[in-house]
């Protein structure tokens, strides 16, 4: 294709479509790991967080006097709705799903603007508004492997009927931070369901390493944050984790539990919040990924990847301030 | 083979080089018409040589250069002159500029001056000359007089002949280094002995196989010329970039390569100069490339300089011959205002791209960040920091974000999944960048002019009232040196008759006369030496009434003090000036008791200061005229 106006005529035809695509593809590993282990929770709050995403962002756009086609189709919306309801627990019902969507759309991205003007990531922002605002319903995790079947699933995300305690259980992350005295070998060897969890996670983990490779092989973001961040909580847990082992979870279960490699390849990599130069960008990861460590360790949540993303998009301004490149000939 | 240091950044478009078959060159038909810009260099533009009417012949200088950047334009045909007037220009602004327009008479007679010559019969000079003469400037696009960048007083080591071409579609150098590659080696050679001390790196993009062997062909044999080959990569053939390719040096900001002792040529200039200074030809022709899916002729196209793109077009078939044609590559090249332009020394292509391209092209949508731009900058900017910064009209922030370092090669609009014309935001922020510059230029000029002129008036003001005092001075001394003499005899007998009654009166009265006798004189004497200082007729005048003057102070003065001698001074006055002193003597001793410490805050401390001066001339003027009561009663008494 040819553009006059202005110069460059040429264009290499890459789409913001395109991106957006790539990012949902490669999710889908994960999504698929995460409903073999803990059901089809997940799969229900991704359906219902794209549609009523997308109905939001209608409506928005309608309110702003957008046309509608040309920016719903952008597909920004569905990414954040597919990566909003993959941090979700499965557990999670249709109201809190509908809360976490209605402040990441309407709240965390339009009312700053729209896309490309929200300083946070909108999937975060509505995580973490539930987590503090509901924090019983968000950690609703199911047992690996144990989970109730679509009818009953369907039941329990409109009405909340069912037995759920049978199901349900603390997450590793959780139970490592609540020791009760024990050492985490211990706590371990008398939680079987705790392995297997972990197990489950694991897997979910490496799904979602796979499919960011592969994200950044297309080039669709750059190595920088997601290595500088999982170089940085490895770091710390190495750091911590050497002198205690037996109260200090090590760089593998922090690297392969929780949400830390959703995070680091389809959550820090947003790079509307992030930080914008490449070396910005291992500064931002670097950030999150202490914080991470810090949050997990010490702080009263479980897990930390949404507090995190959204404490450096705080940052990000000030990063860029320093971390601008050295234009061609200014090296001298 | 040579180790390359590469440039970060780049991007790789389709190159689209084989559509106009790169090596094969062709001819046109001599155009009826040519249009022949002044100005198709930098620099100022050629003053005209002709008149309307005149036959010229090709090759005859047409127009001088009127700087020392400025370039020669010549007869590019033999034919009679029909014009000589504003044209529209291949310009993007679609500006119009002044051309000499040419009634070609077919004949394509060359001027009889034109003449080869043997370069090495020539000197330094004569081959200096013949580039010079020849009205060459870089026919890469940049348009720079080739014999100003060969005359440059820096030493250099390394003379860079770009081949690079690094644009999709266009073959031009390609071709013209396939066909003419002796030429460009002798041309080097020519450049090389002007340059003295100076090696030659010959690059050329992988990509043209052929060029490659041409060249590697020709500059066999001189160990001087280096043929380098370099992986392609847009914009690699920018001369910024090609210099950091090469020799892993980057052109300092503000600097230009000739500070790193690197000049840079491209191949056709080269050609050129061999042309000028073994042929005896000027700068008349060219090699520009026709292309496009839009054109059913595609080729590389020996032009005359001046031909006008509409002819160009319809010869090679385009498919719109009169609208949305791109003049230069796709990636830097512009959209012409209009197609009947002539096409100059730097016009390397013509790109006519189909109807159906045209219309594929997508609307801006949002800026994500995504941060593709800022890989692909090969001056390592950050391209959507620059854009969100211009949309916001950030001017300050965005020179701080190094806009001015933008080469506008546009490889950030160019990877942009936005669809953004970043490249457009960016001349926009210069455009205003320079414009506030400018603005900022004449502003402080125009206060400096403000200024100048406030103190021109005022120093009008006070001369005029100094001449004014100066006239009125005179007039009244002359006036005084009239009337003053009788009341002086008055007040010398009334001091004589020594009346105590007028006593005082008498006293000052005397005093008063004399203290104007004294100014008066200062006044004209003033006035004279002014009169004189400026060579005025009436400085005779003048030099009488001082001397006049003169007399009268005197005369008062010493009339003044005899009576000073002979009356007793007023034992009331003394007592009156006792207690004027001692009052003064009081105000100086309660200043220095109140003197200020360094806690006092400076305007205090200076009002003080001011007080204790003005406190302490009191004084000393009480205890002068103490002083003079005492001395004059006891000289009275005695």
């Amino acid at each position: 294709m040819m553009a006059l106006f202005s110069s460059p005529h040429l264009h290499g035809g890459n789409h913001s479509q395109r991106l957006m695509l790539l990012v949902l593809a490669a999710a889908v590993p994960g999504l698929v790991a995460q409903i073999y282990w803990f059901g089809f929770g997940t799969l229900l709050n991704v359906i219902w967080a794209i549609t009523l995403g997308l109905a939001l962002e209608a409506s928005v756009l309608l309110m702003r006097k957008r046309p509608l086609g040309f920016f719903l189709k952008d597909g920004s919306v569905i990414v954040t709705g597919l990566l909003l309801a993959l941090a979700l627990p499965p557990m999670a019902p249709w109201w809190l799903v509908s809360v976490a969507t209605l402040f990441a759309v309407v709240f965390a991205k339009h009312l700053y603007g729209g896309l490309g003007n929200n300083p946070f990531n909108p999937a975060m922002a509505g995580y973490a508004i539930c987590l503090i605002a509901f924090p019983t319903s968000m950690t609703l995790w199911t047992s690996s492997g144990e989970y109730f079947n679509l009818p009953d699933q369907w039941l329990w995300f409109w009405t909340e009927q069912g037995n759920v305690d049978a199901i349900t259980q603390a997450t590793p992350l959780d139970a490592m931070k609540h020791l009760q005295g024990n050492t985490i070998k211990e706590m371990l060897a008398a939680n079987p369901t705790i392995v297997n969890y972990a197990d489950a996670m694991f897997w979910i983990n490496l799904a979602y390493l796979a499919g960011g490779l592969g994200l950044m092989l297309l080039k669709v973001f750059t190595w920088h944050a997601p290595v500088a961040m999982l170089s940085s909580l490895s770091i710390m847990a190495f750091l911590f984790g050497t002198g205690e082992p037996d109260l200090y979870a090590g760089p593998s279960e922090h690297l392969l539990l929780g949400a830390t490699m959703l995070g680091a390849f389809f959550i820090i990599t947003d790079p509307v919040s992030s930080a914008t130069s490449r070396s910005g960008k291992l500064v931002f990861g670097v950030g999150i990924g202490v914080l991470i460590y810090i949050i997990r360790t010490w702080g009263a949540y479980p897990d930390a990847v949404a507090f995190a993303v959204l404490l450096m998009n705080l940052c990000a301004p000030l990063i860029d301030q320093y971390t601008k490149p050295k234009a061609y000939g200014q090296q001298h | 083979m040579k180790t390359l240091f590469d440039f970060p950044g780049g991007v790789h478009p389709p190159q689209h080089k084989q559509q106009s078959n790169p090596g094969k060159l062709m001819d046109l038909p001599l155009p009826q018409r040519l249009l022949i810009p002044l100005s198709q260099h930098i620099g100022a533009p050629a003053k005209p040589l002709v008149k309307v009417g005149d036959q010229v012949y090709k090759g005859q200088l047409i127009a001088l250069a009127t700087g020392a950047i400025s370039a020669n334009v010549h007869a590019t045909s033999s034919g009679l002159v029909s014009a000589i007037a504003s044209f529209p220009v291949a310009h993007a602004s679609g500006l119009d500029a002044m051309c000499i327009e040419l009634e070609t008479d077919g004949q394509d007679t060359w001027h009889p001056d034109i003449t080869t010559a043997n370069p090495g019969q020539l000197d330094e000079q004569e081959i200096r000359q013949r580039v010079l003469a020849a009205g060459i400037v870089g026919m890469g696009g940049a348009g720079f007089s080739s014999a100003a960048k060969l005359a440059t007083d820096t030493p250099i080591h390394t003379l860079l002949v770009n081949g690079v071409e690094c644009e999709p579609y266009i073959t031009a150098d390609d071709t013209v280094m396939q066909i003419y590659s002796h030429e460009i080696i002798l041309g080097t050679k020519l450049a090389l002995g002007l340059l003295k001390q100076s090696t030659c790196k010959l690059v050329i993009e992988d990509n043209k196989p052929q060029a490659i062997a041409a060249m590697l062909q020709a500059s066999a044999g001189h160990d001087d010329i280096e043929v380098i080959v370099i992986p392609t990569k847009y914009p690699s053939g920018g001369e910024k970039q090609l210099i950091q390719n090469v020799t892993g040096q980057q052109v300092p900001r503000g600097k230009i390569p000739a500070n790193l002792g690197i000049l840079c040529q491209n191949v056709a200039t080269m050609k050129a100069i061999y042309d000028a200074v073994y042929l005896g030809q000027p700068s008349i022709e060219r090699i520009i490339t026709v292309t496009g899916d839009g054109v059913k002729q595609a080729g590389n196209y020996r032009l005359r300089i001046g031909t006008c793109a509409d002819y160009v077009l319809q010869q090679c078939q385009a498919e719109q011959p009169n609208s949305q044609v791109i003049i230069g590559g796709p990636m830097m090249g512009f959209q012409l205002p209009n197609t009947h332009v002539p096409l100059i020394k730097t016009s390397n292509c013509l790109l006519v791209p189909s109807a159906k391209a045209l219309s594929d092209a997508s609307p801006a949508m949002a800026c994500i960040r995504c941060g593709q731009c800022e890989i692909a900058c090969p001056a390592q900017l950050l391209p959507q920091q620059l854009y969100w910064l211009a949309k916001s009209d950030a001017f300050d922030k965005i020179e701080q974000y190094n806009l001015m370092d933008c080469i506008e090669c546009g490889a950030c609009a160019y990877v942009c999944p936005s669809q953004i014309p970043l490249v457009q935001h960016y001349r926009y922020a210069k455009g205003m960048l320079r414009q506030k510059a400018t603005e900022a230029r004449q502003a402080e000029l125009s206060k400096q002019r403000f200024e100048a002129r406030e103190q021109r008036l005022l120093d009008e003001v006070t001369a005029k009232e100094e001449r004014r005092k100066t006239r009125a001075a005179a007039a009244a001394a002359a006036q005084a040196a009239k009337q003053k003499t009788p009341a002086h005899d008055t007040a010398h007998q009334a001091t004589l008759a020594n009346n105590s009654a007028t006593n005082e009166v008498s006293h000052k009265d005397l005093k008063t006369a004399a203290a104007i006798a004294r100014t008066k004189l200062k006044k004209a004497n003033k006035a004279y030496e002014d009169a004189k200082a400026a060579d005025h007729e009436d400085t005779d005048k003048l030099q009488t009434m001082v001397h006049d003057l003169q007399q009268r102070s005197e005369q008062t003065a010493q009339a003044l003090a005899e009576f000073e001698s002979q009356v007793q001074v007023d034992p009331e006055a003394e007592k009156q000036a006792q207690i004027t002193w001692a009052k003064a003597n009081a105000q100086v001793r309660k200043l220095n008791k109140s003197a200020p410490d360094s806690s006092t805050p400076d305007d205090e401390k200076a009002a003080h200061k001011e007080a204790l001066q003005v406190a302490q001339k009191n004084l000393e003027q009480a205890q002068a005229k103490l002083d003079h009561i005492k001395n004059s009663s006891k000289e009275a008494q005695s």
